[in-house]
């Protein structure tokens, strides 16, 4: 899927609905330090910007922003509002607990390949063994080892029986 | 039969007896009696009465009464004796004829004991075959239900391993391997699976509420 021209990006490391919150309560801090700096009439040499998350560099240089702007500020917030409101969503569930390389991966993926927008929400399910379950908004994909397991089930009888009968 | 014959000598016997005491006691007002009362006239009868007394004086009265008494003793004596032998013979007959009914009876009843031994023999024999008729039948039918509830619980067993094989290969894969899976090593195997299921993920996001 191609990436509209100009269009806001959300970097890999920006998973879920937790991390946009995440980010506008820092972009909010930050802000707010900012105007207190403009109050205070606090020489742009002098201004300490307090340091800010990878998450929010990241996503501060795959959009080229400037936030010392105020108006690129603001494009920010609203953009993670929308995103925060209308982003489509998928639960992905996993037999142990993902790295982030690996989230990273799969996030990856997901906004080549599904949605540029789409936030994914991680899950644990310990009787999986292998693979995930990926649940949309009205659908459940089980990619699981089990699942598997039961679209083979009469090899597995097969087998059983052949061995049986040996 | 017999008891007739008994009643008939018992009554010949009463009535033998009881002529001798009728002759007994004729015998005796004869010679006790008053006497004549023929009237005989003057002396002829006179002598005629001592002829009488004469022939029949006292000793030989005593004499007659003597053998009187002699000869009804010897008929009472006789008589006693047939009394007592057929006393004895129908006594001997009355023996054998309660010996025989009392047999012929006890026969009577001991077979109908022995009939009714052997009815009951008969029932006890007939109620047990038909008992143990019924608790072969029930032992059969029990035998049946329990073939038939074994292969149903067998079956039962059968599909419900093959419904839930997935589950236990999956649980014994999990319980063998599970700590040596690394979902690193599975991205690969992930992302071919959402490549596979990609238009069906797009299509329901495209379309989600």
């Amino acid at each position: 899927m191609e990436r509209e021209a100009g269009a806001f990006v959300l970097p890999p490391l920006v998973v879920g609905i937790a991390d946009i919150m995440r980010l506008k309560r820092e972009l909010d801090a930050l802000y707010e330090y900012l105007h207190q700096s403009a109050l205070r009439h606090t020489p742009e040499t002098e201004l300490k910007l307090p340091k800010t998350s990878r998450v929010l560099d990241e996503l501060i240089k795959a959009n080229k922003l400037d936030l010392l702007k105020r108006e690129q500020y603001e494009l920010v917030m609203a953009q993670l509002n929308a995103i925060e409101q209308r982003a489509p969503q998928i639960h992905l569930s996993f037999s142990s607990d993902p790295s982030s390389a690996f989230i990273v991966r799969i996030v990856e993926w997901l906004r080549q390949n599904i949605h540029p927008g789409v936030l994914v929400q991680i899950g644990l399910q310990p009787t999986l063994a292998a693979g995930c379950v990926v649940r949309t908004t009205n659908k459940q994909f089980d990619l699981s080892l089990k699942h598997h397991f039961e679209t083979a089930r009469p090899l597995l009888i097969q087998k059983l029986q052949d061995g049986a009968a040996a | 039969m017999t008891i007739w014959w008994l009643a008939l000598i018992l009554a010949f016997l009463a009535a033998a007896g009881l002529a001798f005491v009728w002759l007994a006691v004729r015998i005796g007002g004869t010679q006790g009696g008053s006497p004549s009362k023929v009237s005989l006239s003057g002396s002829a009868a006179d002598a005629a009465k001592e002829d009488v007394e004469h022939i029949f004086n006292d000793e030989f009265r005593e004499e007659l009464r003597n053998r009187g008494r002699l000869h009804f003793e010897k008929i009472i004596g006789e008589n006693a004796m047939f009394l007592q032998q057929d006393l004895r013979l129908t006594t001997s007959q009355l023996n054998e004829y309660m010996k025989t009914e009392i047999t012929k009876k006890l026969k009577e009843e001991f077979d109908k004991y022995e009939q009714s031994i052997m009815d009951a023999k008969q029932l006890a024999i007939d109620a047990i075959e038909k008992t143990n008729a019924a608790v072969d039948e029930q032992r059969k039918r029990l035998g049946e239900e329990l073939q038939n509830e074994v292969r149903e619980q067998k079956l039962h067993l059968i599909k419900h391993f093959e419904e839930n094989m997935a589950d236990v290969v999956n649980h014994y894969v999990l319980s063998a391997i599970g700590n040596q899976i690394d979902l690193t090593d599975q991205l690969e195997y992930i992302l071919a699976e959402l490549e596979a299921n990609k238009e069906a993920i797009v299509e329901d996001i495209s379309n989600g509420a």
